[in-house]
């Protein structure tokens, strides 16, 4: 307890003592952060978007005349065990007549031709608002369709293809990015670490000389790197923060359609804690491998 | 205390910096290692001290082999000796007090405890007026003992000093050589490398001459 008070201590002793260095580590730190902090915000808002445009996916099958009732029942019960579906509804042959004479009153003389009604029978699936599903959706609608009491299926699916590719691309284009930007983060960190502990390594070499074990000089490297890494992670997200509350004011009058896209509230929280524990790992882990290195390449005293 | 048993060290692709080394340093000994430079001085000091190793021999400090000592445990050697260096290796941005206090400060000493000891270090050293000053603000010749304080804090049981007055004048020289004599009056074993003969020919204490990583001198004080 009382050593780790002390490497608390040195360690911020350090950050002060050696502010320009420093400064510059946690400037990069929180640059190389928000990078990944925006594209993840972006990509968050999409979701949203997309799961809310995708509450509409409905489907309708229709039912070949003449069909079993029970047969029907084991239908609607397949359907309704799934669970990519929201709500399940039956519209019988005189249901559908019954409502197409509501609808539609003046065309009522045209149904006085035929003694039964001339609209078949249908099942109604309205599915879960989830854009991540489109494709199991679509899977099961055309396993459905292959029942024989199926005459057709009339489904709105063409646009959530669309926005399906579009989210998979933004996904691919999100993971794609935001791993070459943690490589690039780590690469900078990593140099920027290695620099201070550089800076410092007359100060290393005589706390080995004087009988220091390698933990007590090790221990306030890493917690500098540590502290370096969650202050530069919480600056990330302040400046995210901050650029969500500017730029609305910026797009309103330029970007009309991109702020309509994404949703410019507010920054979630799980996003904001991403970037502190990234920040934070980030600086742990190359502060080790840093004062690893060095220790082990470091010239005699 | 210290023995050398046909002690070797050869650096890569280069010739021999020390070759065939016996010796024998008692407890409490006052001893000057002399040489010009390149003579392997500062190479027999940091076997010593276990800053290299030996490339054949042994080395035995306090009856104990140094090369099986492995390197998670080499800070408990590093505590029983001292070291002062002709570029004193000090923290120059901070206080005297700072730079004394840090061998108690890496062993966990209490805060009284290392106050009272930097206090008596820094009297026996002449600079109890200088600690809070920042070490980067006082002369060469106050660096150089607050080099020895720092050496000395922690009661060490051997004390070596390369060239420590290798970048002071003459009557600085001597002042830094009074205190080493003074601190090995109290039973450290002090060793001291110095090309500087007429600092030697006025100390009377135990000569060990290398030349070109041999040992060519090793006799009581007398006129080199």
């Amino acid at each position: 307890m009382k050593f780790m008070l002390h490497a608390v201590q040195q360690a911020l002793t350090n950050i002060l003592r050696n502010k320009t260095v420093n400064l510059l580590c946690l400037g990069i730190i929180a640059f190389t952060l928000l990078v990944p902090g925006i594209f993840n915000y972006i990509s968050f808002n999409l979701d949203r978007y997309i799961s809310k445009l995708s509450e509409n996916i409905e489907a309708i099958f229709y039912l070949k005349d003449g069909g079993d009732g029970s047969e029907i029942e084991r239908m609607l019960q397949r359907i309704q065990g799934s669970l990519l579906v929201k709500e399940v509804g039956f519209t019988s042959k005189d249901r559908a007549q019954a409502k197409f004479s509501r609808e539609f009153p003046e065309l009522q003389y045209i149904l006085a031709e035929f003694s039964n009604s001339p609209f078949p029978a249908s099942i109604d699936v309205k599915f879960r608002a989830d854009a991540r599903s489109v494709v199991q959706i679509e899977s099961f609608i055309r396993d459905i369709e292959k029942n024989s009491l199926v005459e057709s299926v009339q489904l709105n699916l063409d646009w959530a293809r669309k926005i399906a590719l579009i989210k998979k691309f933004a996904s691919f284009a999100g993971l794609f990015l935001s791993a070459i930007l943690l490589v690039v983060s780590i690469f900078i960190i990593f140099n920027v670490v290695k620099i201070n502990i550089f800076y410092r390594r007359d100060e290393i070499n005589i706390l080995r000389l004087v009988g220091a074990t390698d933990w007590y000089i090790k221990t306030p490297f890493l917690l500098e790197g540590l502290i370096l890494g969650f202050l530069g992670g919480l600056l990330a997200g302040g400046l995210l923060l901050a650029a969500i509350k500017v730029f609305p004011l910026y797009a309103k009058f330029v970007f009309t359609i991109v702020k309509q896209l994404i949703d410019f509230r507010q920054l979630p929280l799980r996003i904001f804690w991403e970037l502190v524990i990234t920040g934070s790992a980030i600086g742990l882990l190359s502060s080790f491998i840093s004062l690893r290195r060095f220790i082990k390449q470091a010239p005699p005293g | 205390m210290i023995q050398f048993f046909h002690v070797y060290k050869q650096y890569f692709r280069s010739n021999e910096a020390l070759s065939d080394i016996n010796l024998s340093i008692e407890r409490g000994e006052f001893v000057f290692l002399t040489g010009a430079s390149g003579a392997g001085k500062s190479t027999l000091l940091k076997l010593i001290y276990k800053e290299e190793e030996p490339s054949k021999g042994q080395i035995l400090i306090d009856s104990i082999n140094s090369t099986l000592i492995p390197p998670g445990k080499l800070y408990k050697l590093r505590r029983q000796i001292g070291i002062v260096f002709q570029d004193f290796k000090l923290m120059m941005n901070r206080t005297v007090h700072e730079n004394v206090a840090i061998p108690l400060l890496v062993r966990g000493e209490k805060k009284a405890a290392v106050e009272k000891k930097v206090n008596s270090t820094l009297a026996l050293v002449g600079l109890s007026h200088r600690k809070r000053y920042l070490t980067s603000h006082i002369s060469g010749g106050e660096q150089q003992r607050v080099a020895i304080a720092r050496a000395v804090i922690g009661n060490p049981k051997i004390l070596i000093a390369d060239e420590p007055t290798g970048n002071l004048d003459t009557e600085l020289s001597i002042e830094i050589i009074r205190i080493l004599e003074k601190i090995n009056a109290s039973g450290i074993t002090t060793i001291i490398a110095t090309h500087d003969l007429n600092l030697i020919n006025l100390f009377p204490k135990r000569i060990i001459k290398l030349d070109k990583g041999q040992l060519v001198l090793d006799k009581a004080s007398e006129a080199v």
